[in-house]
């Protein structure tokens, strides 16, 4: 058997508000291994988005641990887990309005350490994502939502990280372009050897991954 | 660094929030570098004045003070009422007190009267009225001093050097300086010899020496006091104002002249600078003055005249580099944490790619000491004209509220005595304040600015930034279930 690549534990993560507890996820456990793709779907409010959070290290457990290559993240440190082993392609995007497409990319890259010509990478990536030339000198504010989409992606591809999380990825894409994506997530995986998992309410997503993960009312199942 | 090239792009893709910024550096910078000009522009005028000026220390016998410490009874017992040797300002120790790091130039006099020799006479170009015995004031006034240059009356022009040279302190005690209305008045000029007797009365029950003491003329002066037309006693026409050496007044009175020098009536110490009054003391108190008895007192009035309205300015000026520093660094913080607000999903999306948190805080502060650096730029360029104007506006405020002052203190006393030239040396002319600064922008004033700039800039970011150290990206970035 592999070595799983992330593996959650026990993660359990309540919000306080008020005198109110409100318990999302509850004791989720689970092992993701390198070289597949994961959907985890599930209704609205299940804790999905959540438990990408944790997994993804931009929040920390109530309860329970996230370890990476048997590492817990917490003791690795959340922002240097960010920084080197996940990237995360965010449901509202979250790109840098104020710089192109191309930068956008080649900042992240230069923020996540990775060497090279991060210039002709990114231009490389958003070609691969069928980002036209013209656009990808535009400053991402310029561009449309499926646009903002793909470099999106394309930073998130350009970190060179062992684990990618993606959030609704293909939500603002039109079918080609989705099935496009798809391919690309499958082959990080199963070429790159990268751990990619997606949260989804996509049937073709969930069809095109290794595995899917159910969640309802906090828990997997 | 990729921080440094967020702040570009950003900078850059803002052109308004940049300009916004960068103007309101340049207003503070401007005003913070405008404050320093008119400083340092205080500062030249006030080292230029001391200069030019000094702060004038003068040394004189206090004879309550020798009276109440015992010594004015030293009278050698033969002669009641008269001074002995305690009260006796030797000119060896007034030497001594010249040398001090303190002093920029010193003077020393010693007042007698002369007669004039039996082929001489006074400047009388009006005689005694009818019936009116000019006995007791036919004398010539003989000041012995130092440095002729250094008496008042030289020193601001009121008598000039017209032929010869002037008493230096390597004079003999047989040179005579004397007005040209005296000479001409007998036929003298530079080389010849003039003939004195001794002036002063004798003790009683002795008898004057008549005898003729010779003088080489080494100089003529012109007082800048002319006749006034009617009948004034010899000795108080300033064209029978003569100067010799002290050692001369020393020969006038009969007296021999020691080893050290002799007695001088007050000596006058010009400061390099009034704070150095301290140090004067000491030294005169290291060369064996006892302070008590041959107190230093000061006259700064010149000074504090010439300096007082551009001092006041720049006091003026200070206040408002704080007060411009003070707000300018409030206003760019609440600018800047309302930036931060704004900012706070930039702000979650790079540290949800892992950037470390100082790193941000580095960003904007590069952001904001990138416009700092155009301000202090603009600042440079035009701070000349607005600290030229403003400065001009203050002193002029300034000046006529000290002319106001000083009208309202009464009128002023008039120091032209009717000695003329031979007014004692402590006496100061009266002095115009400065009515006008010389700004000139320099290296010293532009790094001032630089720093204060930078310094704002790292304030004003700092501290609200220090918000970002508790940011959480999930809570900006994910919306939560």
């Amino acid at each position: 058997m592999t070595t799983p690549v992330l593996e959650l534990t026990g993660l359990t993560r309540s919000y306080e508000s008020g005198n109110r507890r409100r318990t999302v996820l509850k004791g989720v456990d689970h092992a993701f291994e390198a070289g597949r793709m994961y959907a985890i779907v599930g209704p609205s409010g299940s804790g999905k988005s959540t438990l990408l959070s944790l997994a993804s290290g931009l929040d920390s457990p109530t309860a329970g641990t996230v370890r990476f290559r048997g590492e817990d993240i917490a003791e690795l440190g959340l922002g240097r887990y960010r920084n080197r082993h996940a990237a995360t392609v965010f449901q509202s995007l979250n790109l840098l309005t104020y710089m192109t497409a191309v930068q956008n990319i080649t900042s992240a890259m230069e923020i996540t350490g990775v060497k090279g010509p991060r210039r002709k990478r990114a231009v490389e990536l958003l070609d691969l994502l069928g980002v036209e030339r013209q656009d990808q000198h535009r400053r991402t504010l310029q561009l449309s939502g499926g646009q903002q989409q793909r470099v999106a992606i394309a930073r998130a591809l350009a970190c060179e990280v062992d684990v990618l999380f993606a959030d609704e990825p293909t939500g603002a894409l039109d079918q080609e372009t989705a099935a496009g994506i798809i391919e690309v997530f499958r082959k990080l995986a199963h070429d790159d050897g990268k751990c990619v998992i997606v949260v989804t309410h996509s049937r073709e997503v969930a069809n095109a991954s290794d595995e899917v993960l159910q969640l309802k009312r906090g828990r997997l199942t | 660094m990729n921080l440094f090239k967020r702040a570009w792009w950003r900078l850059w893709a803002h052109p308004g929030k940049t300009a916004l910024l960068t103007g309101l550096f340049t207003v503070i910078c401007t005003l913070v570098l405008s404050g320093f000009l008119i400083q340092s522009a205080a500062a030249r005028a006030a080292e230029s004045a001391k200069r030019s000026v000094g702060v004038v220390a003068t040394m004189q016998l206090d004879l309550n003070a020798l009276i109440a410490s015992g010594g004015g009874s030293e009278n050698d017992g033969a002669q009641p009422g008269v001074i002995g040797p305690g009260g006796d300002l030797r000119r060896s120790l007034v030497d001594k007190i010249c040398a001090s790091s303190a002093v920029a130039r010193c003077n020393y006099t010693a007042e007698s009267v002369g007669r004039p020799g039996d082929d001489r006479k006074l400047y009388q170009p009006v005689p005694p009225p009818a019936g009116q015995d000019a006995e007791g004031t036919d004398f010539l006034k003989a000041d012995g001093v130092r440095e002729l240059s250094e008496v008042s009356a030289f020193r601001n022009g009121d008598a000039k050097l017209t032929a010869g040279s002037g008493i230096t302190k390597d004079s003999k005690a047989d040179e005579v300086v004397i007005e040209e209305r005296l000479a001409e008045a007998n036929k003298l000029k530079v080389g010849d010899t003039f003939t004195m007797k001794e002036g002063n009365f004798p003790p009683p029950g002795e008898k004057r020496d008549d005898t003729d003491i010779p003088y080489k003329v080494i100089g003529i002066y012109k007082s800048g006091t002319a006749d006034s037309g009617s009948y004034v006693p010899a000795m108080m026409d300033p064209a029978n104002q003569i100067y010799l050496t002290t050692d001369g007044v020393s020969r006038l009175d009969g007296r021999k002249v020691a080893k050290d020098g002799g007695v001088v009536k007050q000596a006058t110490f010009t400061l390099n600078d009034p704070e150095q009054l301290g140090q004067l003391k000491k030294d005169a108190k290291a060369a064996g003055a006892d302070p008590e008895i041959f107190p230093l007192s000061v006259n700064d009035k010149q000074y504090k005249t010439l300096v007082g309205p551009i001092d006041k300015t720049a006091g003026f000026a200070t206040v408002t580099v704080w007060l411009v520093a003070v707000a300018g660094t409030v206003i760019l913080a609440l600018i800047i944490a309302s930036a931060l607000r704004e900012r706070r999903k930039e702000l979650g999306i790079l540290l949800s790619l892992g950037e470390r948190k100082p790193r941000l805080l580095g960003q904007h502060l590069v952001e904001v000491v990138a416009c700092a650096v155009i301000a202090v730029g603009l600042a440079a360029a035009c701070s000349q004209f607005v600290s030229q104007a403003v400065g001009d506006r203050l002193l002029a405020g300034e000046v006529s509220s000290a002319k106001q002052d000083a009208a309202d203190d009464g009128p002023r006393q008039d120091l032209s005595n009717p000695m003329g030239a031979g007014a004692p040396p402590e006496q100061t002319p009266e002095v115009e304040p400065i009515d006008s600064m010389d700004i000139r922008t320099g290296p010293a004033d532009l790094a001032k600015v630089g720093a204060t700039g930078l310094g704002i800039a790292a304030l004003a970011t700092l501290v609200p930034g220090a918000r970002i150290l508790r940011l959480n990206p999930r809570d900006i970035l994910t919306k939560g279930d």
